[in-house]
């Protein structure tokens, strides 16, 4: 709540307005019975016809003057829920923008979208509401009750007990309730979770012949979402008739109370009643509000926590901009992620020269990939320091380093636009041709040839039209066009059969002389013709030199290259 | 390849739309349609009568409660008690009281009832397609069929419903009553529902259009963050934060400009509406109040029936308006989830299908052919005979359709034209769960579920003792990470497997195909992703349990498959190659081309 009021702050000019306008709506429902009643009581009583036109005219002024108002209202209430909207979106984006990797890890990114799409829609509808209705609604009741104490004070009591009752009746209702929807919620997650767990499996289910246990679990949840649901909907059901009749039984305590009331002050009975039924759809109006509020809410909550989450990383105020060289030193380094009990990398110690290419190879989670994160600064060391340069990274300025590191990724992504869009990434402003050789170099201009418009091909969100091959292609020419100091290939040619691999390989060597190379691979061919290779194992070096000095000197690549090749050598 | 659509996290577009005012989707057939439902729901909606009843009845307030005023204001300005009419008007709302909590009361229960057996059903039915439907449809707008548009159907529809009903009613009897009253009042009331209703009509019609524009919008906008986030370290590494936010920016602004011009455009209708209910009153008071000096009406108690009539009678056109709206989206909902029941499920059994227990494991495929697409065939002829015991190697290039033959195997989809034998009897003459029994797999997709390990070893072989599982771990070569794992076998993997390695992950699904102990083996690149060294073990673990089981290994890495007994290269899906590791080698062809690159020697290197 904190939160809306902080972006409402923002425009508190245009809420205010749109408050006044909102009153002066307000004002005009409850001045139509007034002068209603003078119609009765003046006109009807005195047989004045004249007085009755009087009256009627001046209640379509007030008409008029309160749709004029209502327009206005409306005009502010939209103009500012929307922008509000717009601006916690712009908030959130900008912040995330800002976030590092370890953040996003924790943050969830298919939540972090939520937030951003779902969440700021709800807390949006809400603003809107309120300035549309909350506002409204005291407004009519105080209202109602100043114009009821006016002209006939002895109704006043009955008035104000009223709203005192339907005032706590609203609250009760809000206190009872919130934790019911909260629990539909959660219901509701785990719907989707098991479902969404289903769909992914379904292979998986069908193979192993297991649709009765997915029945079961699916069934579990759905009931368990009824019930919750069943369990909301009950205290709506109690709360709302109850408020109702608390507002009627005010009608008939009115008419009780005026029973003997003189005949000429009629008209005023009757805007009375009026005022009642005023304050009825007034009240009914808030618990609406509330149903929308109490969403609302929580999802303000999750909004704040994307907003309120810092950068695990800090930047330099005066940072370095070297020239980078491409000169690679790891002092030290020990690394785990957020949240994870055991260290991923453990006192990595090596140094790598410019224009060295350098093989990367270990078991599965041995921390290849975490390992060259560190480089562009994707995560930051927990402990020791990574120099380039003799330059620590956390002191190089951000744009200067990723400027010169480029990454291939074990999992490539690619952006909804054209081909070519997607490989200016590297280089804005490279030309076509550049684009061109870049890609015959990764070996991808041919297949982008035989698309139906080349260059100018419109990938679809992550590049669904293409087979996973064609999009590691994609995003080695992409890293190529960058022409960086540091090459980063993490596993990128997976997806390819070993004559392609073979062929962008070679591309590759070709392109990048000069620059420094790393090259993590399953396959040892790959990693053996390197200059030099760097062998882990659950996060620590266990052998580092050329081909030749790790074949004598390190247990582990000895054994990755028997299970790989050396079978074949010893003629088994 | 049809396996590789990724699941997309599902996203609500409804998020701004608000009810009644947003997009209305159109049903195509909604007669049809309710029919459907209505059959849909037999059994489930006892006491859905009742509910029908309570809501025609609920209107009884309403159209009884202003001309009981009316009386009751009659009888104060003539002196008369009046407490015997206001036991009546309590009466009244108490029991408008009574059906109102007894309607909401049982509607929140039947209601869910109604939404759980329409969910289950649906379920019930998508766990029997085939594949190829899971393959073409995207995951996220799957779940919001069985979420979001079941909610839809059942509480639109219900409350739609009762609420339509209400409000006829409450139409007929308010207007029933005004004429009895005064047939001259009725006429100038009359006279505002007709500007309403045409007011309704021209504001909605133009609102229509804007909202759609604002939908259209706020896809894009969605569309781009989704982009963006999922792919933050790619952006990350090149450094695009900022063009990523102008195109943010770019996308926020106009769902914004859009957003704003079509909630103003639908702002115009309920303000003008006041205006025509406030013209009509003061048209009422001024006229009646005429009509009353002029001797015409005599009783000051009807006006203010009139008066509070009228105020109550324009709200049910303004809503029914509003519940129409939302009733055919919620049709529309309905029609999505018929679509999904109307997929034709899978093939069923033969009436005298085959048990396919302990089979021998002799596979024989004569001129397979098989597409995804029927314009596009992506096996062309494949005829091979595998006799039992044999483990074969599948290799080609991607996309060449190795997969696809694993598919056709364990009848994921049915072969378009040639057969397919198992021990002498074609596929499809098996009971379908039978023959998926006999297939331990081990998929590319490495499926977890968010259980515990234990649990996710097990999967399908609920009974499997524990003492199973560690073994079966053990051949895996699973069993030491998992003793690492905080809780060993019984951590719960709450993020369905994502906070393990690729390579851990595949381990499990390995140690899942163990334990199922099937007579027929199959490894879809079941060890890609896992480190040479540790394929090593898994390699002499399957070998073991391949012993005299018919098995299929494909493999990107031929040092993986060299000792099969039998290896087929698939290109463009016809077999290529075939024969054993030695046999192709020798022959000199494209699988030895093939091994050469890989290994990084040429053939005649090789030290025999």
């Amino acid at each position: 709540m904190r939160l809306i009021l902080q972006y409402l702050h923002r425009h508190i000019g245009i809420f205010l307005l749109s408050t006044l306008f909102l009153t002066m709506e307000a004002m005009a429902d409850l001045l139509q019975p007034t002068f209603m009643s003078y119609i009765v009581d003046e006109g009807i009583a005195d047989s004045d016809i004249g007085r009755i036109l009087y009256y009627g005219a001046i209640m379509l002024f007030i008409a008029l003057i309160g749709a004029i108002s209502a327009v206005m209202r409306n005009r502010f209430a939209s103009q500012t829920s929307q922008t509000i909207g717009k601006e916690m979106r712009q908030d959130m984006y900008h912040n995330v923008q800002q976030l590092s990797l370890e953040n996003i890890d924790r943050l969830q990114p298919a939540s972090i979208i939520t937030r951003i799409t779902n969440d700021v829609s709800q807390v949006q509808e809400l603003i809107n509401s309120i300035m549309r209705m909350m506002v409204k609604a005291p407004i009519t009741c105080v209202g109602a009750i100043i114009l009821i104490l006016i002209q006939t004070p002895k109704q006043a009591p009955v008035m104000v007990g009223i709203i005192i009752i339907v005032a706590f009746l609203i609250l009760e209702n809000m206190r009872v309730g919130y934790p019911r929807f909260g629990t539909v919620q959660k219901k509701l997650d785990r719907l989707n979770g098991v479902t969404r767990e289903f769909l992914s499996a379904v292979r998986v289910v069908k193979a192993f012949n297991a649709e009765a246990e997915e029945t079961e679990k699916f069934d579990r949840a759905s009931t368990e979402l009824a019930a919750a649901n069943v369990a909301a909907l009950r205290i709506a059901a109690a709360f709302s008739p109850l408020i109702n009749l608390t507002v009627n039984f005010g009608v008939v305590l009115l008419l009780w109370i005026s029973k003997n009331q003189n005949s000429s002050e009629i008209g005023k009975l009757m805007a009375s009643v009026n005022y009642m039924t005023q304050v009825l759809f007034a009240v009914t109006m808030i618990s609406n509000v509330i149903n929308v509020a109490v969403r609302a809410m929580a999802s303000s909550g999750r909004i704040e926590e994307v907003l309120n989450e810092r950068p695990a990383q800090q930047f330099p105020e005066h940072p370095l901009r070297p020239d980078i060289k491409g000169e690679i030193q790891f002092e030290n380094v020990s690394f785990a992620y957020a949240g994870a009990g055991k260290e991923a990398l453990r006192k990595i110690n090596f140094k790598i020269e410019p224009g060295e290419t350098i093989g990367i190879i270990g078991p599965t989670g041995s921390g290849k990939t975490t390992l060259v994160q560190l480089v562009p600064r994707l995560y930051d060391a927990s402990e020791g320091r990574i120099l380039i340069d003799g330059c620590d990274v956390t002191q190089i300025d951000e744009a200067v380093l990723r400027s010169s590191v480029a990454v291939c990724a074990q999992k490539v992504v690619l952006f909804t636009g054209s081909i070519s869009d997607n490989l200016r990434w590297g280089r804005e402003d490279a030309c076509d041709e550049e684009i061109k050789k870049a890609a015959e170099a990764a070996c991808a201009d041919a297949f982008i040839c035989k698309t139906e418009n080349g260059y100018d091909t419109w990938l679809g969100q992550g590049g669904v039209n293409l087979s996973g091959g064609q999009k590691q292609r994609l995003s080695l020419a992409r890293a190529l066009l960058r022409r960086p100091k540091i090459l980063i290939l993490d596993d990128c040619t997976s997806a390819l059969d070993a004559q392609t691999e073979a062929e962008v390989l070679a591309g590759l060597r070709e392109h990048f002389e000069g620059v420094t190379v790393l090259l993590i691979s399953q396959r040892i061919s790959t990693v053996m013709r390197a200059d030099r290779i760097l062998c882990l194992e659950n996060g620590a070096v266990q052998g580092f030199g050329t081909h030749e000095q790790l074949m004598k000197g390190c247990e582990l690549y000895t054994k990755i290259y028997d299970s790989q090749i050396g079978g074949e050598q010893n003629g088994r | 390849m049809a396996d590789k659509n990724t699941a997309i996290p599902p996203r609500n577009i409804n998020g701004i739309s608000r009810p009644g005012h947003g997009v209305v989707v159109k049903p195509k057939d909604m007669k049809g349609t309710l029919r459907r439902l209505w059959m849909l729901t037999k059994g489930k909606r006892k006491g859905l009568e009742w509910i029908l009843l309570l809501s025609a009845l609920s209107c009884a307030a309403a159209i009884f409660s202003p001309y009981l005023t009316g009386k009751i204001v009659t009888m104060i300005v003539d002196g008369d008690a009046i407490i015997f009419v206001l036991c009546i008007l309590a009466g009244l709302y108490i029991s408008d009281w009574l059906i109102r909590f007894l309607q909401q009361f049982f509607m929140a229960s039947i209601g869910q009832r109604i939404i759980q057996h329409i969910r289950k059903t649906l379920f019930d039915h998508m766990k029997g397609l085939p594949l190829a439907f899971f393959d073409r449809r995207q995951h996220g707008e799957l779940m919001s069929r069985l979420t979001n548009d079941v909610d839809n159907i059942s509480t639109t529809i219900s409350n739609s419903l009762t609420l339509l009903l209400t409000y006829f009613f409450t139409i007929i009897g308010i207007f029933t009553m005004m004429v009895c009253l005064s047939p001259l009042l009725t006429l100038v009331s009359l006279g505002g529902i007709v500007l309403i209703f045409l007011l309704t009509r021209a504001v909605t019609r133009r609102t229509k259009k804007l909202f759609a524009e604002q939908q259209k919008a706020l896809g894009k906008l969605n569309g781009q963050v989704e982009e963006s986030i999922s792919g933050f370290a790619a952006a990350k590494t090149f450094c695009r934060e900022k063009q990523m936010e102008a195109e943010f920016q770019l996308n926020n602004d106009k769902l914004c400009h859009a957003s704003i011009r079509a909630l103003i455009c639908s702002g115009y209708l309920m303000p003008l509406m006041n205006v025509i209910n406030n013209l009509c009153y003061v048209a009422l008071a001024v006229f009646s109040g005429i009509l009353f000096i002029n001797g015409n009406i005599r009783d000051i108690g009807l006006i203010t029936s009139f008066l509070l009539y009228v105020r109550q009678f324009t709200r049910p056109f303004v809503e029914i308006a509003n519940i129409y709206n939302n009733f055919q989206t919620a049709v529309a909902g309905a029609e999505r989830v018929f679509e999904i029941l109307d997929e034709p499920l899978e093939p069923e059994d033969k009436p005298d299908a085959l048990e396919a227990e302990n089979p021998r494991g002799d596979i024989v495929m004569n001129h397979v052919q098989f597409g995804y697409i029927p314009e596009k065939m992506v096996l062309k002829d494949i005829s091979v005979q595998i006799s039992a015991g044999t483990q074969v190697a599948i290799v080609g290039s991607t996309g060449s359709g190795k997969t696809t033959i694993i598919n056709l195997l364990t009848r994921f989809y049915d072969v378009s034209s040639g057969e397919i034998l198992l021990d002498g009897h074609d596929l499809r003459d098996y009971k379908m769960k039978s023959l998926r029994n006999i297939f331990g797999v081990v998929l590319q997709d490495t499926a977890l579920f968010a259980e515990s390990v234990m649990d996710n070893i097990r999967y399908g072989h609920k009974d499997a003792s524990e003492e199973q599982v560690y073994e079966a771990a053990r051949i895996a070569g699973a069993e030491s990470f998992i003793e690492r794992l905080p809780n060993g076998y019984h951590t719960v993997l709450e993020q369905g497997g994502n906070e393990l390695s690729q390579g851990e992950r595949q381990l499990l699904t390995i140690a899942r195909a163990v334990l199922a102990n099937a007579p027929i083996v199959i490894l879809d690149e079941a060890t890609s992703s896992v480190d040479t060294v540790t394929e090593q073990k898994i390699r002499r673990a399957m070998l073991k349990i391949c012993e005299g089981r018919t098995s299929f290994i494909i493999a990107h890495r031929l040092s993986t498959i060299r000792d099969s007994d039998c290896i087929l290269l698939i290109e463009d899906g016809e077999i290529a190659e075939q024969g054993t590791h030695e046999e192709l080698m020798a022959s000199g062809g494209k699988y030895a081309r093939l091994y050469q690159t890989q290994s990084g020697f040429p053939v005649s290197n090789r030290k025999h």
